[in-house]
């Protein structure tokens, strides 16, 4: 203890001792220090206090009780609340049996603020290495400082957008956004189309079917605690999801139809080609193939030309195909039967000051045979005899020159000029296919009413559960009488020996037309085939077209036909489809007689 | 005297009560943190799922199929390898038996 201290304790046990009897005077109530303060300044004092308090209150009242609150709610809501936007995922695109043809998922964009990029060489070089660009075009974008905002790169895979977030560079960003996948590629590229980077359809069903499968984003309010954890919400619109759409096509019969196609452009070195496949029962399309087709995976090299649906879009003179319709009009008005004689020497027609002609002269053929052997005079001949507006009605019931209700961007209708235009010559043309132009679809749907009697059905893309409403244009005799000319045709007399198939019986018809360019028929050709199968009970209707086939072969029988052939036996093996005809291979033989 | 007891008695109720709501609101906020994140987990496995599905349809395209089967040396079945089998009753849509031709 110190001394000090002793000092004090001391002191105060002393004061203690003596203070006893004496008037204890406290330090602060010395008299010489009192001063007299008039008792209205405490008053004043306590008053201002209250008027201070009540000026709190009032104020606490005015912002918290309802006169202006709006300011503060706001000020405090942008500190917890946020809207977040909910985005609604794309519906995805099917084949009939569940695979999937088109679907998406999230991926990021990745930007950045040219402005606030700061970056040293090794983390530009790993973002460029990421971005899978080059470090001189990586910052040739950043160096534009024009722009607060500029996009790097689009629809990046989340893992790769995850690892350039962990590279934390100043001014990169990244956002959510949808990446659309396409398993089969090339193969269905021009059923299903492709969307744009903004998941939006751009061609084909994406486009068609755009309300249905792109859904709608919701939004919702929520309450952020200070972790940046969603702790309330409070959902201000629900996001709808886009409905998943099943298309008629079969991805098995698909690839069939898109390889036999392009083995067949390729080796005929031809411009383009297109085939479909439908089912006669339901009118489905079963596939649908164009070659040159695209990868609608990675659509920077895109052209207009292999973007195109040629089989819906495309109107072509259909030749030879058409001469089953002119025949059948015939039959239904009893002017010809299957066994008429009809004389076609010499292989020249005169109608007014134009001649037509056969590539080969016949002589005297039977109806059937004009189709089997596909005589133009022949069917000229038959043609003339009708009534023009009798032909053009029977066109238009079987859907000609009208645009098909596919639901499909682009259909188109075709030309069939009104019956009260035709002159005589233009008549005998349109029986065997000039002078009116049709699309694949067309063609194929027409050739479905023979295959099923005489009933017509509306074609689809999207798969159906109940089998459509047929409508009769045909009757089942006339229908049944055709079957047989068309399977005559694939006979070893007919057009189309290469058509024929081991197992099933098949029947159809070739066409070799002209091409027209500018208003004028030139040495081009568009080589078609068009038949179903069994013929016994046909499953299938199958549609092949070839453009400028240029490889020597050029016509229908030689260029078409094996593409069909190839394409009914897969498909029919396929399909399970009871087989109806002798199991010999066919005689692969090329025909070389009556090539229209 | 009873009036200042049930007054104390209220008041510690009023005061449990807050506790309580306080409680209940931490508690739902909490839960709606684990749902969230739960939901956030199911998304991701959709994400998922749709992945694997796309990955899956690459995959099993006939294309890639028809690759992989040319390297094993397979051949698509044929009509003439074909054996039918008429069963009795037999109509026009006889089922198909494929077997290997002996």
């Amino acid at each position: 203890m110190s001394r000090v201290e002793l000092q004090r304790r001391g002191a105060r046990r002393s004061r203690r001792a003596d203070g006893g009897g004496r008037e204890r005077v406290a330090f602060s109530s010395n008299p010489l220090l009192t001063v007299a303060l008039p008792a209205w300044r405490s008053k004043l004092l306590l008053f201002m206090l209250f008027v201070g308090f009540v000026a709190l209150g009032g104020r606490a009242f005015y912002l918290m009780g309802g006169v202006t609150t709006d300011f503060l709610q706001r000020q405090g809501e942008a500190r917890y609340a946020r809207t977040l936007e909910v985005p609604a995922t794309r519906g995805r695109v099917t084949d009939r049996n569940g695979i999937v043809l088109a679907s998406s998922v999230p991926a990021r964009a990745i930007w950045a603020i040219p402005d606030d990029v700061e970056a040293e060489a090794a983390e530009l070089a790993e973002l460029a290495r990421l971005l899978q660009l080059g470090v001189p075009e990586l910052k040739r974008r950043l160096a534009d400082e024009d722009r607060s905002f500029v996009y790097l790169h689009r629809q990046v895979d989340v893992e790769i957008a995850d690892r350039i977030a962990a590279l934390k560079i100043a001014g990169v960003h990244s956002s959510r956004e949808f990446k659309r996948h396409y398993p089969e590629g090339p193969t269905s590229a021009h059923i299903v189309g492709f969307t744009n980077v903004e998941d939006r359809g751009q061609e084909g069903i994406e486009l068609a079917y755009e309300r249905q499968l792109a859904g709608r984003a919701g939004s919702r309010r929520v309450i952020k605690d200070r972790l940046g954890r969603v702790v309330e919400d409070d959902w201000l619109r629900e996001p709808v999801d886009g409905r998943d759409l099943a298309l008629s096509i079969d991805n098995r019969v698909q690839y069939i139809a898109f390889s036999a196609l392009k083995a067949a452009v390729e080796k005929n070195q031809a411009r383009a080609g297109a085939a479909l496949v439908i089912d006669v029962h339901s009118g489905e399309v079963l596939a649908l193939a164009n070659w040159p087709s695209y990868d609608p995976n990675a659509r920077g090299r895109l052209s207009g030309d292999s973007i195109r649906n040629r089989a819906i879009t495309d109107t072509f003179e259909p030749g030879s195909t058409m001469k089953p319709f002119a025949i059948a009009t015939a039959l239904e008005l009893g002017k010809v039967r299957p066994d008429t004689r009809i004389q076609t020497a010499p292989g020249r027609l005169t109608i007014g000051d134009r001649t037509i002609s056969d590539a080969h002269p016949h002589g005297v053929l039977t109806v059937e045979e004009v189709v089997a052997k596909s005589s133009n005079i022949g069917t000229a001949k038959i043609a003339l005899e009708l009534p023009p507006q009798a032909l053009w009605d029977t066109y238009t019931a079987l859907g000609f020159g009208q645009a098909p209700r596919l639901g499909f961007p682009g259909a188109v209708a075709g030309r069939l000029r009104p019956a009260k235009t035709w002159r005589p010559i233009e008549q005998a043309t349109i029986s065997y296919g000039h002078g009116v132009s049709v699309t694949l679809v067309q063609l194929a749907r027409a050739y479905s009413a023979i295959a099923r009697d005489g009933e017509l059905v509306p074609l689809t893309l999207t798969k159906i559960d109940e089998p459509p409403v047929p409508v009769r244009v045909l009757s089942a005799q006339t229908a049944a009488a055709l079957r047989k000319m068309l399977e005559m045709a694939v006979g070893d007399e007919g057009t189309a020996p290469a058509a024929r198939i081991a197992g099933y019986r098949v029947a159809g018809k070739t066409g070799t037309a002209y091409k027209l360019k500018n208003g004028v028929y030139v040495k081009e050709y568009v080589a078609s085939f068009v038949g179903f199968a069994p013929a016994s009970d046909p499953r299938v209707v199958i549609a092949v077209m070839v453009d400028e086939p240029s490889g020597g072969a050029y016509y229908g029988g030689q260029v078409a036909a094996p593409v069909f052939a190839q394409i009914a036996g897969a498909t029919l093996r396929t399909l399970q489809v009871a087989p109806d005809g002798p199991l010999e291979a066919p005689r692969q033989m090329v025909a070389l007689r009556s090539p229209r | 005297m009873i009036v200042r007891a049930l007054v104390v008695l209220l008041v510690a109720l009023l005061f449990a009560s807050a506790l309580g709501l306080v409680t209940a609101q931490f508690r739902t906020r909490s839960l709606f943190v684990d749902l969230e994140r739960s939901q956030q987990d199911a998304r991701q496995l959709d994400v998922d799922y749709e992945r694997l599905t796309i990955e899956l349809a690459r995959l099993s395209q006939p294309a890639a199929v028809e690759r992989a089967a040319l390297k094993l040396g397979f051949r698509a079945a044929d009509p003439r390898q074909t054996v039918y089998l008429n069963l009795p009753q037999a109509s026009a849509a006889t089922p198909v038996a494929p077997g290997p031709r002996k």
